[in-house]
């Protein structure tokens, strides 16, 4: 069925593509990963959250620590991972979904930093400001994956994580989410409880991108602070609100867009493409707040 | 048939304004009882109360024999007892039977790792089914799969209803179900709210509209300052000098 | 003693900037409900102003400091102009303008990294070293003073509260929202702008500094509460306080310090949410 030519497909392409290439691939890939899972709190669920970052770093330092310092072997620290994951999403969640609107934004706010702070400070072993590096991903069955092989690993990943969004997505899960981020007081009328699916929808999509960050903590086989704060948190907000929250395309195309833009505009202006990103998300809030898949339903019809 | 709804005593403050003092009645299954009374009378505060937003300082209510007060709002939901908005409050991002299916909620008994292994499917079409049956029963057919940002606002007051009784309930209420509608509209209104009520959900309203509600509760209940003046069939009550005195006034004593 | 006595002055200054801080958030929320988490780009701006008109120009003190508050009476109400008023007019939740203040905010950084070299830039002190605390401190108290003042005493001050308890009420009584809106953020734009302003001698002006500020203020603002100005004073100095002495006394190394605001916000988040003092009746 589709889903499999969707994985032939895209895991296919990785062959075709050389070295540098495949890297930005996988790369751009992992973003598709994070954004639909933060389309899915934010868009579908209407939570905001700045901590989606500091789950795929949680995700790719406990792989990396479990693996290579506790020496765990590899099913067991996938599942241990994703354990870490919940208890942190659990801990945070819970006494702020009690609260109204924007407790859960500010405790994530603090939640991100923080992490970046114990990340710096934790000498050993999290290897500080300078993060773990030199390791690889243990052979499976006696396999090494490596380069397309790992892309594969990683496409498939993608296909897991949005098929279980939209599984969710079209459930009575799903609908519920919908009516806390449309009117909370009129979903509790109907029988919702509001703040267990807030910390439901939270819990699942920061699992998620935990997933996605023990898959990240081989692409470049080193993982450091920076990558796990703030800026690229931000990021996956523009990502999603310029193509258009609430809608798995929409996260994905704003991914893919945000993503390249960088490569191409490079040359006309440097560094600085996160002006760009700036201007794009406060011109999609002003006038197109439907984002880029709003466009594209316009004028497809 | 006994009551399923007892109020008993009921009572609320709001700093030093006592909003309801003391109040009772009860509603009985397949029964409309319409509760009226001058504004500020506390009639939004007992329908807040019963439906769990506020909470009470005094008194009980029970409903199918279990108490209600202090329960939060989605565990009254799934007691099975449902409300309406006074100012219609659709899930804008859905369309109409999404909002209809959001109402049956608490009826869906699937997990989530149920839906995750794709064994919900089966539920989720019988849920579909009973929304469309539903949106057909208080005239939305044709408006299945609409955007509920374009329904007219009597369309979107019938939507209120429709996602109110998919729930199941055993008790509606409905908060002022006639305001603002056009005469077609209140007739089409009022024919749903008898349906409900032949279906064995009681039925509580609150209402100003005289005209509307006088022909179609079957008992009525008067409020004023917070305490009940009457209780009685329409006819009664509306003869009542009591009442006549605190609301009805001089323009149904003209009548 | 005298150790004691040097960290409270050093945390009362601290604690006077957060409270800074505090007031400009609390100042824009009150009225429309909006959070605008680029008070700590403006107080960034305002550092780099300090750079311009004070180290490269060297003017004097004050008229510098006054052209730099007045450019960010400007900033605030351009930035509400273009990120808040066709929103709210559009009758769009308040989540909208608070997530285009965010592209204003990474707009704000990438302008000044754009127009400034990347190391940190020296911004002058009005006195010498020893005095700038003091110096903190004085205009912190005179500012919060003349807010409390203006607030309580005023006409203006009054139809303030008025918009924050009740926009619609506010509005039929006659009071002019947008006009109050676009004050209050011109407002809470100097108010941000003087914070990075008293800060920036000791820490240079630099692009990153925004973001931390912007956290610290928003902390001071959770401990001490919305409702009321003293609220953000004594949320900045309580938060100060508890940094310094954590640093000073306790046994964790001195990195995990910038932690300590964090740890209090997702704390109080948690069990106070509403803040320390409660909104006048």
């Amino acid at each position: 069925m589709r889903w499999l030519a969707a994985f032939v497909a895209l895991a296919a392409a990785a062959f075709f593509l050389g070295d540098y290439h495949n890297d930005v691939y996988r790369k751009m890939l992992l973003w598709v990963m994070l954004a639909l899972g933060y389309n899915f709190l934010f868009g579908i669920c209407g939570q905001i959250a700045f901590s989606h970052f500091a789950f795929y770093g949680i995700g790719a330092y406990s792989a990396v620590i479990l693996l290579f310092q506790l020496n765990v072997p590899l099913p067991l620290a996938i599942l241990l991972g994703v354990a870490v994951c919940v208890v942190v999403a659990l801990a945070v969640a819970i006494p702020s979904t009690r609260l109204e609107g924007f407790y859960l934004a500010l405790a994530t706010l603090a939640l991100a930093q923080l992490f970046v702070v114990v990340l710096n400070e934790g000498g050993a072993v999290t290897g500080g400001t300078g993060g773990i590096a030199n390791y690889r991903l243990p052979p499976i069955f006696g396999f090494q994956l490596r380069g397309p092989w790992y892309t594969a690993v990683i496409v498939f990943v993608l296909l897991m994580t949005l098929w279980i969004l939209i599984k969710l997505d079209r459930s009575w899960f799903g609908r519920a989410c919908r009516a806390v981020r449309d009117n909370p007081e009129a979903a509790a009328a109907m029988g919702i409880d509001v703040a267990r699916t807030k910390v439901i929808a939270f819990t699942v999509t920061s699992a998620l991108a935990g997933v996605a960050g023990m898959t990240y903590a081989f692409v470049d086989n080193t993982v450091n602070p920076p990558i796990f704060g703030l800026d690229n948190a931000f990021l996956l907000l523009f990502m999603v609100i310029v193509g258009g929250s609430g809608r798995h395309a929409g996260a994905a195309i704003g991914a893919v867009l945000l993503f390249l833009l960088p490569f191409w505009l490079s040359p006309l202006v440097g560094h600085h493409h996160v002006l760009v990103f700036g201007v794009l998300m406060l011109a999609a809030i002003l006038l197109q707040p439907k984002g880029l898949i709003g466009l594209w339903d316009r004028y497809s019809r | 048939m006994g009551p399923i709804l007892e109020v008993r005593g009921l009572s609320k403050r709001f700093g030093g304004l006592t909003a309801v003092a003391g109040l009772d009645f009860e509603v009985r299954p397949g029964e409309i009882l319409g509760m009226i009374g001058p504004n500020g009378a506390g009639k939004s505060t007992t329908f807040n109360l019963i439906a769990g937003t506020y909470a009470a300082d005094g008194g009980e209510v029970t409903f199918g024999g279990e108490p209600l007060l202090g329960l939060a709002p989605h565990a009254i939901a799934a007691r099975g007892v449902m409300r309406t908005f006074q100012h219609n409050r659709p899930f804008a991002g859905m369309s109409v039977i999404e909002n209809v299916m959001v109402g049956a909620h608490t009826r869906f008994k699937t997990g989530l790792i149920s839906v995750l292994t794709g064994n919900a499917a089966r539920e989720e079409a019988e849920e579909r089914k009973k929304a469309e049956s539903l949106i057909e029963f208080v005239g939305l057919q044709g408006l299945r799969d609409a955007d509920v940002t374009t329904l007219s606002f009597g369309q979107g007051r019938l939507l209120e209803i429709a996602r109110a009784l998919a729930g199941e309930p055993r008790l509606v209420l409905l908060d002022e179900p006639a305001a603002g509608l056009t005469p077609d509209e209140l007739e089409r209104i009022a024919s749903v709210i008898r349906g409900i009520a032949a279906r064995g959900i009681a039925v509580l309203l609150i209402e100003h509209d005289m005209h509307f509600l006088l022909p179609l509760a079957h008992r009525v209940v008067v409020l004023n300052f917070g305490a009940k003046i009457a209780d009685g069939e329409p006819a009664a009550v509306r003869a009542d000098p009591a009442v006549m005195d605190a609301y009805l006034g001089s323009h149904a004593a003209a009548r | 003693m005298r150790d004691f006595l040097e960290l409270a002055v050093s945390a009362t200054a601290s604690g006077c900037v957060y409270g800074l801080i505090a007031l400009a958030y609390l100042l824009m929320i009150r009225p429309t409900g909006i959070i605008n988490f680029a008070v700590g780009e403006w107080a960034m701006v305002a550092a780099f102003g300090g750079y311009v008109f004070l180290t490269k120009y060297e003017l004097h003190y004050l008229l510098g400091m006054g052209i730099v508050l007045a450019f960010m009476l400007v900033v605030g109400w351009v930035s509400e102009r273009i990120a808040v008023r066709p929103l709210v007019e559009k009758g769009t939740a308040i989540l909208a303008p608070i997530l285009a203040l965010l592209g204003v905010l990474v707009i704000t950084r990438e302008i000044i990294s754009i127009s400034f070299p990347p190391d940190p830039l020296p911004v002058p002190y009005p006195f010498e070293l020893q005095h700038q605390k003091y110096f903190i401190i004085g205009v912190t108290a005179v500012v919060f003073l003349g807010f409390w003042a203006f607030f309580e005493k005023t006409l203006w001050g009054k139809s303030f509260e008025a918009v924050a308890l009740n926009r619609r009420a506010a509005a039929l009584m006659g009071i002019n929202l947008s006009r109050v809106t676009a004050f209050s953020f011109a407002g809470g734009a100097a108010v941000a702008g003087l914070g990075g302003l008293l800060v920036s001698p000791n820490i240079s002006a630099h692009y990153l500094m925004g973001v931390p500020l912007a956290i610290q203020g928003f902390t001071a603002l959770v401990i001490g509460g919305v409702g009321r100005v003293e609220g953000a004073l004594i949320g900045g100095l309580l938060l100060a306080f508890a940094e310094q002495l954590t640093i000073r006394y306790a046994p964790i190394p001195s990195g995990f310090a910038q932690g300590v605001p964090l740890l209090f916000l997702m704390i109080f988040l948690i069990v106070r949410p509403t803040g320390l003092l409660r909104a006048r009746a």
